[in-house]
């Protein structure tokens, strides 16, 4: 157990294996259809946060049109596992939907973030913001694929694969559990690598990294197309989850979720953003299920937050308990 | 003094957030695992917002219903408890509540009263859980007249878009006939609903009155509140009709801004849905002549049973029902009267008793004032659909016309046959 002590891949993939097997424990433990629901949908948000975070926490930049990548992601998986490819795929159909999605995501990261990153503070946030908009209208406009603004209709097959069937709600929460904390393990090892660092650098001050022989934009390019895969991911497991995909995942007010779980679980921790998701949530499911007045209530929260801790909770429970 | 001011809000900040974390354990948590002998019935719907009045009424409607199935001592004693929560109008978020209704509320049934596109989403969710679903309000065909999208355990009790389409233009036909209207123009929202009533009424109204022209189509974003550039271009191209799919206030803020121009002096509005209550006695001064559906009015079906149905309403709210509260209604009156037979709660049993249910209902034009869901395609068919002129005061409508039923579904297969669908 060694290298338990050691700040390393071994090491968080250990603590991503106990933190699984832990949830798997509790599925049964706890036995609440709800909370399981709860519980992956923590996970999907908190993927999608963390993606942003990787541009807002570790980069300075913030996005406002990151909920993009989460809908391409949602729209790829739905349509290919409506098509026919299904037919030819069977059991396959599932990982290669779900590799295809990360696939559209990156590209079109990959094209959105080669124009949106020569642009700095609020015009590279308004620019991401346009192009969520352009896609937003591109996906209301492809009725006869997309489904217009009635979103991904008739459901969609999801043959087992592996032995898993994810019609089956342990193996969809097992599933998503799985395939999000090794994303998060993978995340960490490259926010703590030297290309991590090296974000951090251009965050704080950006001549300095470009005089140490740095390439700023194509770091800075990198981190977009990891963070917009990342989002592409997690709205690939949101369609499995939903069995469709909608235009609202365009819309610009999906791309403000992350930002308000980023605002309540913290930015300047690794795990802030998907804590800022389980508070999200368990206010969603609470506040919808007791009052009408949903908007109020977060309003209220992030108040608190933003003039009470001044900090995301996970920022500000680590500098009171930990860091002090 | 000021470290005094800091001390206190920090004081009250943590005060105040110790308090929301004890509610949250105290009374969140409690209702996920909550559960007890009641029939549940989980309704999904909009609270907030613009169309907030939406799930109002369909709320009041079914709190109406079940009052009176719970007073009269419920099956066995086993009353219906309702738990209504708000989608935001979210598909996503409207899918959840559904599993939420189905995982943790264990709920019996659901009564859908979301707008088209989370209806879609709940759909997917009762397709997979066998839930039994009632969908109210949606009027999208598509939900039920496309076989892909249909699933054993779904009901239909809303309107659907190609009935009113066909309503509508047998009776703008008999208008044009009586006032000899040639041009004509169209002013719809632009999303899915709109632009499926434009396509199906004039679809329609070429199958009953051949020969018309279109001079234009204005095409005004959802919840836009200026009309300027669709009424000018009204005014500039001067045609006989205009016909509009606008509803609730978007419909309110297009009549009183083209009524400042004196747009239905010479112009003849088919506005399919303006009679409802709560659209008409919004606008400020309800021109006299304007073509409605009757969405919902008491004075249509012109019976006894309606009047009753609207005054029980009144008496008990303060306000007229909506167009939404009668679908719900019908859809609650069908569920209780199935738990009632059948004597249990049963999905399988429920939906084979529903499949062809002929019943009477105060918005039943079928054979004894009865409505139907009919078997092929599990929807609602014979529900009152009537169009007639508005008046300025209480009935609002004149002139009523009943649609043809027979003509109704003899061009619905036409044109499911036209998409595939039949």
């Amino acid at each position: 157990m060694g290298f338990l002590k050691k700040d390393n891949f071994e090491r968080d993939a250990f603590i991503g294996l106990i933190v699984w097997i832990f949830l798997l424990i509790f599925y049964f433990v706890i036995p609440s259809p709800g909370i399981h629901d709860i519980i992956q949908k923590v996970f999907i948000l908190g993927l999608f946060a963390m993606s942003l975070n990787i541009l807002i926490g570790y980069l300075g930049l913030v996005a406002f049109g990151h909920a993009t990548f989460f809908a391409a992601g949602a729209y790829t998986l739905g349509l290919f596992l409506q098509s026919s490819i299904v037919n030819n795929l069977g059991s396959l159909s599932i990982p290669a939907a779900i590799i295809s999605a990360i696939f559209i995501s990156t590209v079109l990261a990959a094209f959105i973030g080669a124009i949106c990153i020569r642009l700095k503070d609020i015009y590279f946030s308004f620019l991401t913001l346009a192009f969520q908009m352009l896609i937003y209208s591109i996906i209301l406009a492809l009725v006869s694929i997309t489904g217009g603004d009635q979103g991904l209709m008739g459901g969609f097959p999801k043959p087992p694969f592996l032995g898993i069937d994810l019609g089956k709600p342990f193996d969809f929460y097992a599933f998503t559990i799985f395939i999000s904390i090794i994303t998060i393990v993978l995340l960490r090892q490259l926010i703590e690598s030297p290309f991590g660092y090296g974000l951090r650098m251009i965050r704080d001050n950006p001549d300095r990294p470009a005089a140490l022989g740095f390439n700023n934009q194509r770091h800075k390019l990198i981190a977009f197309i990891i963070a917009g895969s990342i989002a592409g991911l997690a709205g690939s497991l949101q369609a499995l989850l939903d069995v469709g995909a909608y235009p609202e995942w365009a819309f610009w007010a999906k791309s403000a979720e992350p930002l308000f779980m980023i605002l309540l679980g913290g930015m300047h921790s690794f795990l802030g953003p998907l804590m800022g998701a389980f508070i999200f949530e368990i206010l969603n499911d609470f506040v919808t299920a007791n009052t009408r007045y949903y908007g109020l209530v977060l309003g209220l929260v992030i108040l608190s937050f933003v003039l009470g801790l001044r900090r995301g909770l996970l920022d500000w429970l680590l500098i009171k308990f930990y860091r002090k | 003094m000021k470290k005094i001011n800091k001390y206190s809000r920090r004081k009250f900040l943590k005060t105040t957030s110790a308090v929301a974390a004890a509610i949250t354990i105290n009374s969140g948590f409690p209702a996920i695992l909550r559960a007890d002998n009641n029939i549940k019935i989980g309704v999904p719907t909009i609270l907030s917002g613009r169309v907030a009045q939406l799930g109002i009424s369909v709320s009041n409607a079914l709190k109406m219903a079940v009052n009176n199935f719970n007073n009269a001592g419920g099956l066995d004693g086993r009353n219906i408890e309702l738990i209504i929560r708000d989608s935001r109008a979210k598909p996503d978020e409207a899918a959840r509540v559904c599993r939420n209704f189905i995982n943790s509320d264990k709920v019996d049934a659901i009564i859908n009263a979301e707008a088209s596109g989370a209806s879609f989403a709940v759909q997917e969710v009762v397709r997979e859980s066998g839930t039994l679903c009632l969908h109210t309000v949606s009027e999208t065909s598509r939900l039920t007249a496309d076989p892909s999208i249909r699933t054993w355990n779904a009901f239909r009790f809303s309107r659907q878009g190609i009935h009113d389409a066909v309503g509508s233009a047998s009776y703008a036909a008999t208008v044009i006939k009586e006032k000899g209207l040639k041009t004509w123009m169209s002013v719809n929202p632009d999303y899915a609903y709109g632009r499926d009533s434009d396509d199906t009424f004039f679809w329609a109204l070429e199958k009953f009155a051949p020969g018309f022209k279109i001079l234009g189509k204005g095409w005004p974003k959802i919840f836009q509140p200026d009309y300027t550039e669709v009424i000018t271009q009204i005014a500039r191209e001067k045609p006989d009709a205009i016909y509009t799919s606008l509803w609730g206030g978007d419909l309110v803020s297009f009549i009183d801004q083209a009524a400042l121009y004196g747009i239905f002096k010479n112009t003849q509005l088919f506005a399919i849905n303006l009679a409802d209550y709560t659209t008409m006695s919004a606008v400020k001064n309800l021109p006299e002549g304007l073509h409605s559906a009757t969405r919902y009015v008491a004075a249509w079906p012109n019976t006894e049973s309606n009047r009753n149905y609207d005054k029980s309403y009144t008496d008990l709210y303060g306000d007229h029902p909506t167009n939404w509260s009668w679908e719900a209604s019908v859809g609650i009156d069908y569920l209780i009267s199935a738990i009632k037979e059948i004597g249990s709660t049963d999905n399988k049993k429920i939906a084979e008793y529903m499949k062809g249910k002929q019943k009477e209902s105060f918005m039943g034009v079928g054979e004894g004032n009865t409505v139907k869901i009919r078997e092929s395609d599990q929807t609602i068919v014979d529900y009152s659909i009537g169009w007639g002129t508005t008046v300025q005061q209480d009935p609002y409508m004149n002139n009523i016309q009943a649609a043809n039923w027979s003509t109704i579904e003899a061009l619905e297969n036409e044109w499911l046959t036209d998409k595939g669908w039949l």
